[in-house]
């Protein structure tokens, strides 16, 4: 029974478990992880940070002043896997002729200068607020959080039968002042035509 | 923060840089992958079939707190059949079959029957019981193929569930209604578990209204009880529906409810007066219940909302000791506020009645009065203040509430959440929780006879002031992604306990009625106190998308000792001697061709010399095929590296032994 009251030495206990934890991790990354990967395991991040891509080449925002021609801005705003994806794909790419930067951004008021923002779903809270800033500005508003159509966002993807499909809202498209080719709206799920009622608290 | 607990930390945090470094290095590996991707057209990218990867959700990233997740596949490649099953391979959580329907489910330590210092919600319907302090799990009951998730923290949830929330809190949350369309037929069969079927039911009324029904059933067999026979059987047969209506894009309504009734076999002992005897019988418990749960979730426009439940809950046990019948009504909302600049404010409050009636069917087993409502009224706070936009918050809360045992009690809660990267957490956090007293602490005169001739009897009395058992905890946790493949978590801790549950001074007397005896008298007692620290590691790794790697390893050390004036050395023994110190865990979950799946966990568990109990190491294994598009066939097996083993003793000095159990089954989805 006394036996059962001494304390066990907890520390180097810990320390060595700590330590031996870092170990594993150090060990799992260097093995067969960083070579292979299989064919066909794309996630739902990967084939929306494509799409991200590839929406720019399918819309045409309001015509740039700056005779610098900027770099084509893609942002992220609040936290989503599909961040980092996003940096492998549009590396060294263009739109327009322009060079196409993916960065993360840490406020709403800081992704105005983005022609794209995609909206990540640490976001939720928040999202009211975040349209009603940026819906007044041409920019292309993308999440995949739900009913993010119904709050004012313009493009929402949807995941159907194991595949990635968006859904547009083209009055918010139009009060942002974007222009959507026919092709991207034939490919959407759904066209929404109406403008969403809103309910104010 | 205690100098070990802050040298772990930095342990940790160092551990998360080592790994972020290297990370860097699989990147390249990706990029042909991804350059094949963003070639495709609209039209074709909406045709690539795609995986869900990390099983994380987003919110993971957002919450200071120790949770980890069980997801629906989680559920079903566990190949497990019961509640307590299904959270053996989750960090932190101890748990141990006492025999064929009673489990001891603890999180962090102070593991014992009817985890007391655990809530347990089924779509936030509380399943504690306020007679036993505990959760009855032979009454637990869920479709397992209806689980969505189960959630479960580590650690004080005080500060939004209230009293009980503890050690930890285990959410199981049920599918949406739409997730549940066609039908399901599933039937299991074995050893141990010789029958195990479900029948499930989805249908819809346009586009906004699903609902499903569904009807279930088991027989599971006696466990090894080599002194005693074999008595342990368990048997339920459940059924119920759920509806969710989504009357506007910003409402969501769902409606539930079930009964179920069966019969659990379990051996008690008591005293019989005439003849003076300590009988000791194989019983069978009669449970029966059913609840109503109503959900009214709104979204404001300006990302606001509020979320309304209500629930009723009836539960009816009777057993030869004695019953209990209970009606829980509880009402509750919380209203979510996001109008205030880098604030997110929470505020809520509930109501909950709950009248039992005991009902005594042994003179030496009684509850003083018979009948109580129990009730709890409770308020609760919230603010989370972004100190740094996306990478640092700070969140203050407490739950008030006033319940008919203690009066008012306060569980307030500090959080910090850093955000180094997107996909990186540190979290540190401060709270304090309460273990409300029940009936059992306050109420229970239990009568055993010690000597017969001359008549010696020893008297369990609970006490009218017993206090409640108050926590507080220093926790600080990190986790990582290091892109879809590895997942990391790792979280430490050190609770500090006062007021614990322990026996009183003992006292003789002499009575008369209803024999002539002596009598000793051991009074419950709040005379405890100690810490508990601890550390859980969760690493999860996907080599590939065919095969996953998930395992944990759980360390806690408990050191309590009696408060001045008490000298209960026995339930110091007990409370440090019930958990294991240390639990590891290994899971491979590996994909076939053709939908197959082939699955194994491992798990050892440290010895527990208060219950009698050496360590073990078991293993689980689960394997299915896809026979064509709706027909699944599986086999599992689990404890399977010996015909049985002890887990846990409780009561019987003499633990059961857990036997090893292979079943069949077959799924029809279509």
């Amino acid at each position: 029974m006394r036996a059962l009251l001494q304390p066990e030495p907890a520390i180097p206990l810990w320390t060595r478990r700590a330590i031996t934890c870092c170990g594993l991790l150090l060990l799992s990354c260097l093995s067969p992880l960083c070579q292979s990967q299989d064919k066909a395991a794309f996630t739902p991040y990967d084939v929306e940070a494509a799409y991200l891509y590839n929406f720019g080449k399918f819309i045409q925002w309001p015509s740039t002043t700056d005779a610098n021609s900027p770099p084509f801005s893609i942002c992220i705003l609040g936290q989503d896997n599909l961040g980092n994806k996003l940096d492998d794909i549009v590396a060294g790419e263009t739109i327009q002729g322009r060079r196409i930067v993916a960065s993360h951004v840490s406020s709403v008021e800081a992704a105005d200068q983005c022609q794209i923002v995609f909206i990540g779903r640490s976001e939720d809270a928040r999202l009211g607020k975040d349209l009603e800033v940026l819906g007044k500005k041409p920019v292309l508003t993308v999440s995949s959080v739900p009913g993010f159509l119904e709050r004012g966002g313009i493009i929402q993807f949807v995941i159907q039968n194991n595949k990635v499909r968006f859904a547009v809202n083209l009055p918010a498209a139009r009060q942002a002042g974007l222009a959507l080719s026919s092709e991207l709206l034939k490919v959407a799920v759904s066209v929404t035509t109406n403008p969403p009622q809103e309910d104010k608290q | 923060m205690p100098t070990e607990a802050r040298r772990v930390l930095k342990r940790v945090v160092a551990c998360g840089l080592v790994t972020l470094a290297v990370s860097h290095f699989c990147v390249a590996a990706d990029a042909p992958q991804t350059d094949k991707l963003k070639r495709l057209s609209l039209e074709e990218l909406g045709n690539v079939e795609v995986t869900s990867v990390s099983k994380e959700p987003e919110e993971i990233w957002q919450t200071p707190a120790a949770v980890y997740v069980l997801t629906h596949d989680d559920i079903r490649r566990s190949g497990a059949l019961t509640l307590p099953d299904l959270l053996r391979t989750v960090p932190g959580v101890e748990v141990a079959e006492l025999e064929g329907n009673i489990w001891a489910v603890g999180i962090r330590g102070f593991n014992s029957p009817y985890s007391k210092d655990v809530l347990v919600l089924i779509d936030g319907r509380s399943v504690y019981t306020p007679l036993f302090e505990g959760v009855y799990w032979d009454a637990q009951d869920v479709l397992l193929d209806d689980i969505d998730r189960i959630e479960i923290i580590r650690g004080p949830g005080g500060s939004i569930w209230g009293a009980n929330a503890v050690n930890g809190v285990i959410n199981i949350i049920t599918r949406h209604a739409k997730d549940t369309q066609g039908t399901l037929a599933s039937g299991f069969s074995g050893y141990v578990d010789r029958f195990n079927g479900s029948v499930r039911k989805g249908l819809h009324s346009g586009d906004d209204f699903q609902y499903r029904l569904f009807a279930k059933g088991f027989v599971r067999e006696d466990e090894q009880n080599p002194h005693y026979g074999a008595y342990d059987k368990w048997h339920l047969a459940h059924g119920g529906f759920r509806a969710d209506w989504t009357p506007t894009p910003r409402d969501a309504v769902t409606a539930e409810a079930d009964a179920y009734t069966g019969k659990s076999g379990q051996q008690v002992s008591y005293a019989s007066y005439a003849p003076l005897a300590q009988l000791v019988v194989n019983d069978t418990f009669t449970i029966s219940g059913g609840d109503v749960v109503l959900d009214w979730q709104h979204r404001y426009s300006g990302g606001s909302d509020f979320h309304g439940k209500a629930y009723f809950d009836r539960t009816n046990r009777q057993g030869m000791e004695f019953g209990e019948t209970r009606s829980t009504v509880d009402l509750d909302f919380i209203d979510h506020l996001t109008m205030l600049p880098r604030q997110d404010f929470i505020w809520g409050a509930g109501v909950r009645l709950s009248p039992g009636n005991v009902i005594q069917n042994q003179a030496s087993v009684d509850f003083e009065p018979h009948s109580q409502t129990d009730h709890v009224y409770s308020a609760f706070l919230q603010d989370a203040f972004r100190l740094l936009p996306q990478s640092l918050t700070l969140t203050l809360g407490s739950k008030f509430e006033n319940n008919n045992y203690t009066g008012f009690e306060i569980e307030p809660n500090a959080r910090l959440l850093w955000n180094p990267l997107p996909h990186a957490a540190l979290w540190a956090a401060m709270s304090r929780a309460v273990r409300t007293p029940g009936r059992l602490d306050r109420d229970l005169q239990l009568t055993d006879v010690d000597v017969v001739s001359p008549p010696v009897l020893v008297r369990v009395q609970g006490d009218p002031t017993f206090k409640s058992e108050v926590m507080v905890a220093v926790e600080a946790g990190y986790r990582q992604l290091l892109f879809p493949k590895i997942y990391a978590d790792i979280a430490a801790f050190r609770n500090d306990y006062e007021n614990l549950e322990s026996y009183g001074a003992r006292t003789v007397s002499f009575i008369t009625t209803p024999v002539s005896a002596e009598v000793l008298t051991i009074p419950y007692a709040n005379g405890i106190k100690g810490t508990t620290d601890g550390l859980e590691i969760a690493p999860d790794w996907k080599p590939t998308s065919w095969w996953e790697l998930k395992g944990n390893f759980s360390h806690v050390h408990i050191g309590v000792r009696p408060m001045p004036g008490y000298n209960d050395t026995t339930t110091v023994a007990s409370y440090q001697g019930s958990s294991p110190h240390r639990t590891a865990t290994l899971q491979s979950l590996l994909n076939l061709p053709h939908g197959g799946e082939f699955d194994f966990d491992y798990r050892f568990v440290s010895r527990l010399p208060a219950q009698n109990v050496e360590r073990y190491q078991t293993m689980d294994s689960h394997a299915s095929w896809l026979l064509g598009k709706s027909l699944r066939l599986s086999v599992s097996g689990r404890n399977l590296l010996e015909p049985h083993h002890h887990e846990f003793a409780g009561d019987n000095n003499l633990p059961t032994g857990i036997r090893r159990s292979v079943y069949g089954g077959i799924t029809l989805t279509r």
